[in-house]
């Protein structure tokens, strides 16, 4: 049975993502749809990773913990981290370099991270997707300083990704590239026919970016692994997982 | 000068006419949304080329009254929507950033 992994999730704490979609109903969605290896990200911060480790516990999913982050160029990137703690403490990282300005639930949703079960614990001031102050070169050796690696989020897409803010894919220490879809196209802004995108060699991933409970699991993609050689005792080798990534094909 | 005499000086489309027709209280110009968001102007009118639904979540926290998208930018369908519910007009031209700056600045300078 392929081994199914999905790295790109939001949920209720980014404030575009729907209030119902707690981690819990992200991972039992992810989980019933086969998925065993499951991210969560939401934008500039780890806070619902706590509940979201919980439910990956009991539904026999191996988590990941992350965010995704967006850089000084406004570059959305994966963070992604096998420890908690890892994750959580670059968490509070980003968020203590986020443009200051303050959320309006009103005008742009709720931003609120919530326990196992589902239970509101807070809410977060600053609007999570504002751009944090470092620059996409800094991002990867900052998150590996914590443990964690990097992939540059829909490559593809026409906002938020390297392609719409820098115009190409740029090289740099990325454990791969997430795509909305295999081979990568870029539909130009005239219309027209669509081009491929110059992916530089990297392994390419699709994820779901998940903000509404029908998008968990749309787009996972597949790696050539075990959960028993990946995850022995519970918690991802980080190791393990990047080998696997490196032979996911490329553009 | 107003939303709509504004967008009939440039030429453009209005794409999304949901909005008060207010006076418009100056200009900002930036393709970067956390710029736009340090910067831009109370009443005023966005220029840009950012055409998605992430643009008018920035307006809208701005108060940013009018988005003026540049080079005939192709939308994204939820954009038009997302602007309707803040009641934020939308309108589009041909022309680039550059130009389009250039009238309003004219336009608005002595306000």
């Amino acid at each position: 049975m392929a081994f199914l992994a999905d790295f790109h999730n939001h949920s209720c704490l980014s404030p575009c993502g729907s209030l119902d979609l707690s981690p819990r109903v992200i991972a039992e969605t992810a989980a019933a749809k086969g998925v065993r290896l499951l991210a969560l990200t939401d934008h500039n911060t780890s806070l619902n990773c706590p509940a979201f480790a919980v439910h990956c516990k009991r539904l026999g999913i191996i988590p990941l913990f992350g965010l995704e982050a967006t850089t000084q160029e406004e570059v959305h990137m994966l963070c992604l981290f096998t420890r908690l703690d890892a994750a959580l403490a670059f968490g509070d990282f980003m968020y203590s370099i986020i443009t200051p300005f303050p959320n309006d639930p009103e005008k742009t949703g709720d931003q609120v991270y919530v326990d196992e079960n589902d239970n509101i614990e807070g809410e977060l001031e600053y609007f999570l997707p504002s751009a944090a102050d470092i620059s996409l070169d800094a991002l990867a050796p900052k998150a590996a300083e914590y443990g964690g690696f990097v992939i540059p989020a829909h490559v593809d897409r026409p906002a938020f990704s390297m392609y719409s803010q820098l115009g190409t894919v740029v090289s740099g220490p990325w454990a791969a590239l997430e795509c909305t879809r295999i081979p990568p196209v870029i539909v130009s802004a005239a219309g027209g026919p669509a081009d491929p995108l110059n992916t530089l060699g990297f392994p390419l991933i699709t994820g779901s970016d998940a903000h509404y409970r029908e998008h968990v699991a749309r787009r996972p993609f597949e790696l050539d692994l075990t959960a028993e050689k990946l995850a022995p005792g519970g918690e991802a080798d980080p190791a393990v997982l990047r080998l696997a990534l490196e032979k996911r094909p490329a553009g | 000068m107003t939303i709509r005499e504004a967008a009939a000086m440039l030429g453009a489309e209005i794409l999304q006419d949901q909005f008060e027709n207010s006076e418009l209280s100056g200009g900002y110009t930036s393709d970067l949304l956390s710029d736009v968001m340090a910067n831009a102007k109370d009443g005023g009118a966005l220029v840009t080329i950012q055409a998605h639904k992430n643009t008018v979540a920035v307006a809208a926290l701005v108060n940013i009254a009018a988005i003026v998208l540049c080079n005939n930018r192709p939308i994204q369908d939820d954009m038009l929507e997302a602007a309707r519910d803040e009641g934020i007009a939308v309108i589009r031209t041909r022309e680039n950033q550059f130009t389009v700056s250039g009238k309003l600045f004219a336009a608005l300078k002595d306000r």
